[in-house]
C-alpha cells in the first residue's frame, strides 16, 4: 500500500511576500532565503551592483517579512512605554523612534521601530515575532494589540535618489524630516527611515495594494537608476551605518537558552535609549542595578587595519588575551575601509581601549593564513552623508 | 494613641491577619513606628472567632495550631493562650478508630494497633526530615542571583550548607531516602508500609490539609514533612483561634504599633519606585517609610499597580495556583454528640474522616471537575468540650474543616448547593455519631468563595497560594519574589503566599519583616 501525501490545508514551505511576482521577474541570481517564514531575495543580481545602487542611485527592498503589532487604546502610550527602555512621551505623532526592549533581567529582547500615529495608537515594527509578548505586557491595560505582520506590505526605498523617486511617482515628501511618518495618499502611509544611514524612506500600503506602489515607483525610478535589491548589499550598508541586527550583533534573549547570552542596550551602546526618569518599564530595575555594577560587555565600531573581511575573527589585547569578536564585519567599498561591529568584554572597549588585535584567517585557494591585524575603535559611523538629513532632499 | 495623619510612618502593614501582625510586631521591637491597617472591623483574618449564635463562640476559619514555632513567639514577644494537646482519631467505618498521639498507634478501644511499630518509625524518620525543612522556615530563601563573588550570596550559601551538612549527619541511608521521598507523593510513600486503611487515610489526609492535591500528587510527602516542622504536635488553643490572633495583637500594641480597623488598604502609595505609603478606602492618607502586605501576592501586586512590575513577574503572579479546597461548616449543638466508640476524652480529640489514601484521591477527584466531594475528607474538632467558655447552656460547637470542596462550583454556590455541602458533611458525621443532625440547632457553611469574600484570602486558599513543589521556597509566591521583597523598593510580602506558607504560625510575617530590616530600607 502506498502512502500518498495529500496537500495539506497548512502550506509547506516559505510564503511569498505580496512582492514576490516583481521580484521573481527580475531574479537573475536566484538567490532566495527564508526571513520570518517568507521567501526573500538574498542577491537578484549582484550584490556589487545592489550595494553601488543603494550608496548612488536608488533601489527597492522588501520588508513586507518584517513584523508589525498595532497597539490601540486609551492606554496604548502606557504600554508601548512599558515595553520600550525610551521615552514614548518624547515622540511626537506622526513620528517614528528607534526603540529596544528588555526581559525582566534588562536583556534585549528585540529592537525595531515605533511609529506613533497618536498617544492610542503605535505601530511596533521589528524582527522577532513578538505577538505573546507584547499581549502579557498589555495585560491589565485597556489596549487591543493586533498582528498587522500579514495584512501590511512594506517596502524600502532607500539611496540619494529616493527623494526624486517618490516626487516623479507624485508623492510628496519635501517636507518630511527623518523619522517623520505621514499619511501621503489615502492607505499609503510613508516614513523617513531606514536601514542604511542613508537618504531613504518606508512604504507602508494595505497588503493588496502592494503590487500597484510597486509598480508606481518602478516607473517613476527609470531615470534615477532604480533597482531592486536582496539582503546582502543591505547587510553592507547597514554596518557603514552602525547599525545592529538581531541574532548577529546581539542574540534575542527569548531566542537563547543557554544563560548569560543575552545583552543589555548599555552593553550594545545604546545607553542613550534607556530613559529611567520615565516611571518604571521592563526590565529597568535589572538595568539600574547594571549601572551600578557595570556593563559585562561592549559593542564597539572597529577599523581593522588591511583590506580582508575579519567577520568572526577573535580579538586579542596585546595580541595575548583573548577579549572578543568581530560580530559583524565587512570591507567598505565607501568608506575604503576594513569595517566591523565588534562585542569586547569588559573593561575592553569601556576603559581599555588600545592595544586591541583581530586575529584575521585568510583562505586562498585552499590555503589558510592568519595575522594579527591592529585595531582601531571608532565613535562614529563609518558612513555618512548630509545628504541622508537634508530636508527638503536634494535631487540626489 | 493614633496618630495624626500628617506623620510618616515606618512603616504601614496592610491586613491585621496574624501573619501582618507578626511582621509589625517585629519592626516595632526593633523601634520602628507601624500601623496596621485591617479593612474588616476585627483583627485576626482567617484565625479569627466569630459568635456564630447567641452564647456560642466558635473558631470562624482555622481551628487546631500544628506548627506555632515556640521561637517564633519568643521573639515576638507573644504570650500564647494555654493550649491543649489532642489526640487524633481516625474514624473508621467498622467502628475500629484508630489513635494517634504523637508517635503512638493504638485502637480507641485501648488494643494495641499491628502497624504501630511501623508508624513510630515512620514518624521518626518523617520528623528528623521535617527539623531540616523547619530550619529553613525560618529563613529568607536562598537567592544565588549574585554570583559566587558575592558576599550576601555566600552567607547564604553557608545556610544552605547548613542544610547540606544536616543531610550529611543523617548518614548515607537517610539522607539518601531523603532525597528519594522529598518530591514524591504521599500515597505511594504511605502504602509502601501500611495497610489502605484508617491510618493510612489519616496520613494521606495531613499531607494534603489545605492544597489542591490528592495523595498521589507529586509533592506530597514534602507537604506532609512540613507539618511535621515542629514535631507534629496537633494543639486546642483555649478561647478559640481568636485568642492566638488576640495574644499576636496585644504583642503588638504592646511594642507600640497602631492597629487601625474597619477600613481597607485601597492603594499602595508608589513614587520613583518606592513604597511611600498607602491610600484607604475612604480616600484618607497614610505616609510611611515602607509597607508590607499580608494579602495575596497577585492582589498585592494589584494594590500597588500593575505597571509597577515586569511583565514576567505579571505573568507568574497572574498564573499563581490558589484554588482553595477547604470548606468551613461549624454546628451548632444543643449537647455534646456520642461518636460511637469513642470516650469523652476522644470524642474532644481531632476526629478525622479519611478511612483510607484511596478515600482521600477519590475525594480529590470530582474538584478537578467543579464538583464537590460525595464523601468528603473532614477534620473536625469540638473545641467546646476542652474549652466550656466557648458555649453557654451546655451548647457544644463542632467545627469541621471539609475537604475538597471547589471554589468555583459548577453551576455556582447557590443556596441549594450550600444545603447540599452542609448535609454531605452531617451525613459523613451521622455515620459515625448517629443523631448528631438531630442535635444541630444552627449551621453556618463557608465555601472558598466565602472565604475569599470575608478575608480577601485569593481562591479563599487556605496558604493564599497552593503549595505545590513549583511554589515553594526559592519559588514562593513565584521565581524572582522569594524573598519577601515586592518588586516596589520598600514593598514587602508578608502574609501566607511568602515563604514559608500559611497555617497559624506567624512565620512569613516574621521573616518578611526581619528582611525588610536587613535590606536597610528604614537604615
Ligand atoms: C477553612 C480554613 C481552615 C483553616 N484551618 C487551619 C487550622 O486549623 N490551622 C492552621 O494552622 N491553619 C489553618 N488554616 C490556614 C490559616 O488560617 C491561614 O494560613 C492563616 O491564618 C493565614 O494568615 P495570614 O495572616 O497570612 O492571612 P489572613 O489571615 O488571610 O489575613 C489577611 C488579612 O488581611 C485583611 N485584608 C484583606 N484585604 C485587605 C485590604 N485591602 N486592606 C486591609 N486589610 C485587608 C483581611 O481581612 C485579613 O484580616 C485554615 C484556612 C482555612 C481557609
Amino acid at each position: 500500500m502506498s502512502a500518498k501525501i495529500k496537500a495539506a490545508a497548512v502550506p509547506m514551505g516559505l510564503i511569498e511576500t505580496p512582492f514576490y511576482p516583481r521580484l521573481a521577474a527580475l531574479s537573475r541570481a536566484k538567490s532566495w532565503i527564508g526571513w520570518a517564514g517568507y521567501i526573500s531575495p538574498l542577491v537578484l543580481d549582484t550584490v556589487e551592483f545592489e550595494y553601488f545602487a543603494i550608496r548612488n542611485q536608488a533601489t527597492l527592498f522588501d520588508i513586507s517579512p518584517m513584523h508589525k503589532y498595532r497597539i490601540t487604546g486609551p492606554d496604548a502610550l502606557a504600554v508601548v512605554n512599558r515595553l520600550i527602555t525610551r521615552d514614548i512621551r518624547k515622540v511626537r505623532d506622526g513620528r517614528v523612534g528607534y526603540a529596544m526592549w528588555c526581559d525582566e533581567d534588562g536583556m534585549l529582547i528585540d529592537d525595531g521601530t515605533v511609529f506613533r500615529f497618536s498617544q492610542t495608537d503605535f505601530r511596533l515594527c521589528c524582527q522577532e515575532p513578538m505577538y505573546g509578548w507584547l499581549m502579557d505586557v498589555a495585560w491589565g491595560f485597556d489596549v487591543v494589540v493586533e498582528d498587522e505582520s500579514d495584512s501590511i506590505a512594506a517596502l524600502s526605498l532607500q539611496g540619494p535618489t529616493s527623494y526624486s523617486v517618490l516626487k516623479d511617482a507624485g508623492l510628496d515628501v519635501a517636507e518630511m524630516k527623518p523619522f517623520d511618518w505621514r499619511e501621503v495618499e489615502p492607505d499609503l502611509w510613508i516614513s523617513r527611515t531606514g536601514f542604511t544611514g542613508d537618504l531613504g524612506y518606508e512604504i507602508w500600503v494595505p497588503r493588496d495594494h502592494a503590487l500597484a506602489i510597486w509598480d508606481r515607483l518602478w516607473a517613476a525610478g527609470a531615470d534615477w537608476g532604480l533597482r531592486a535589491i536582496g539582503g546582502q548589499a543591505l547587510n553592507m550598508v547597514r554596518i557603514e551605518a552602525g547599525y545592529i541586527a538581531a541574532g548577529v550583533d546581539f542574540q534575542p534573549v527569548h531566542a537563547v537558552m543557554r544563560l548569560h547570552r543575552g545583552r543589555t542596550p548599555m552593553e550594545l551602546g545604546f545607553d542613550r535609549t534607556v530613559a529611567f526618569d520615565k516611571g518604571h518599564f521592563n526590565g529597568r530595575r535589572a538595568l539600574l542595578a547594571q549601572q551600578d555594577a557595570g556593563q559585562r560587555f561592549a559593542l564597539v565600531k572597529i577599523d581593522i587595519g588591511g583590506f580582508k573581511p575579519a567577520d568572526g575573527a577573535l580579538i586579542y589585547h596585546r595580541k595575548r588575551t583573548e577579549v572578543g569578536h568581530v560580530t559583524s564585519g565587512i570591507w567598505s567599498p565607501t568608506a575604503k575601509r576594513n569595517i566591523a561591529l565588534a562585542e569586547l568584554k569588559a573593561p575592553f572597549g569601556i576603559s581599555v581601549t588600545t592595544d586591541l588585535w583581530a586575529d584575521v584567517y585568510v583562505h586562498e585557494e585552499g590555503v589558510w593564513r592568519h595575522k594579527m591585524v591592529a585595531v582601531v575603535i571608532e565613535t562614529k559611523p563609518f558612513f555618512a552623508n548630509t545628504r541622508a538629513r537634508a530636508t527638503p532632499p536634494r535631487a540626489f | 494613641m493614633s496618630k495624626p495623619s500628617d506623620l510618616t510612618y515606618d512603616a504601614v502593614v496592610i491586613g491585621a491577619g496574624h501573619n501582618g501582625l507578626a511582621a509589625a510586631t517585629t519592626l516595632a521591637r526593633q523601634g520602628k513606628s507601624v500601623c496596621v491597617i485591617e479593612s474588616r472591623d476585627g483583627i485576626g483574618g482567617m484565625a479569627r472567632n466569630a459568635a456564630i449564635a447567641p452564647g456560642v463562640v466558635a473558631p470562624k476559619m482555622a481551628h487546631l495550631l500544628y506548627n506555632l514555632n515556640p521561637k517564633t513567639l519568643k521573639e515576638l514577644g507573644i504570650t500564647a493562650p494555654k493550649s491543649v494537646s489532642l489526640p487524633t482519631v481516625s474514624l473508621a467505618d467498622d467502628g475500629r478508630h484508630v489513635v494517634i498521639q504523637g508517635d503512638l498507634v493504638i485502637y480507641a478501644d485501648g488494643s494495641a494497633h499491628p502497624e504501630a511499630a511501623t508508624f513510630a518509625a515512620l514518624h521518626k524518620r518523617l520528623t528528623k526530615f521535617a527539623a531540616l525543612l523547619g530550619q529553613m522556615s525560618l529563613k529568607t530563601p536562598p537567592s544565588l542571583a549574585g554570583g559566587l563573588m558575592d558576599m550576601a550570596t555566600l552567607q547564604e550559601l553557608a545556610g544552605l550548607a547548613k542544610l547540606g551538612i544536616g543531610l550529611k549527619r543523617m548518614g548515607k541511608k537517610d539522607m539518601r531516602e531523603f532525597l528519594r521521598i522529598l518530591l514524591s507523593n504521599a500515597y505511594d510513600l504511605i502504602l509502601d508500609d501500611f495497610a489502605d486503611a484508617p491510618l493510612a487515610g489519616m496520613l494521606a489526609a495531613d499531607a494534603v490539609r489545605g492544597a489542591y492535591a490528592g495523595p498521589r500528587s507529586p509533592g506530597t510527602v514534602f507537604s506532609m514533612m512540613y507539618r511535621l516542622g515542629n514535631g507534629g504536635d496537633v494543639r486546642l488553643p483555649m478561647g478559640g483561634m481568636g485568642a492566638v490572633a488576640d495574644a499576636f495583637a496585644n504583642a503588638a500594641k504592646l511594642a507600640g504599633c497602631d492597629i487601625r480597623t474597619g477600613c481597607g488598604v485601597a492603594q499602595v502609595i508608589v513614587e520613583n519606585d518606592t513604597a511611600r505609603g498607602v491610600i484607604l478606602a475612604d480616600g484618607s492618607v497614610i505616609n510611611a517609610r515602607s509597607v508590607l502586605s499580608s494579602i495575596g501576592a497577585f492582589q498585592t501586586m494589584q494594590m500597588a499597580g500593575v505597571q509597577h512590575y515586569d511583565t514576567e513577574a505579571v505573568r507568574r503572579l497572574r498564573n499563581l495556583r490558589n484554588k482553595g479546597t477547604v470548606a468551613k461548616v461549624n454546628l451548632v449543638l444543643s449537647g455534646a454528640p456520642d461518636f460511637v466508640g469513642l470516650d469523652a476524652k476522644l470524642t474532644a480529640g481531632r476526629l478525622l474522616i479519611a478511612t483510607s489514601a484511596t478515600y482521600v484521591e477519590r475525594a480529590f477527584n470530582p474538584v478537578k471537575y467543579g464538583d464537590m466531594s460525595n464523601a468528603p475528607v473532614i477534620e473536625a474538632v469540638i473545641p467546646s468540650l476542652s474549652d466550656p467558655s466557648l458555649c453557654s447552656d451546655g451548647q457544644h460547637i463542632l467545627s469541621a474543616n471539609v475537604q475538597y470542596v471547589p471554589y468555583a462550583l459548577a453551576g455556582g454556590w447557590t443556596p441549594a448547593a450550600r444545603q447540599k455541602l452542609l448535609e454531605l458533611t452531617l451525613d459523613r458525621l451521622e455515620v459515625y455519631a448517629p443523631g448528631l443532625g438531630r442535635l444541630v440547632t444552627h449551621s453556618e457553611v463557608l465555601t472558598p468563595l466565602d472565604i475569599e469574600t470575608q478575608t480577601g484570602a485569593p481562591g479563599g486558599h487556605w496558604h493564599h497560594a497552593e503549595m505545590g513543589i513549583d511554589q515553594i521556597l526559592t519559588l514562593r509566591p513565584v521565581n524572582g519574589m522569594a524573598r519577601y521583597g515586592f518588586g516596589i523598593a520598600g514593598y514587602y510580602l508578608c502574609g501566607a503566599s511568602a515563604h514559608p506558607g500559611g497555617d497559624v504560625m506567624g512565620t512569613a510575617g516574621r521573616n518578611a519583616a526581619r528582611q525588610l530590616l536587613k535590606d536597610g530600607v528604614l537604615a
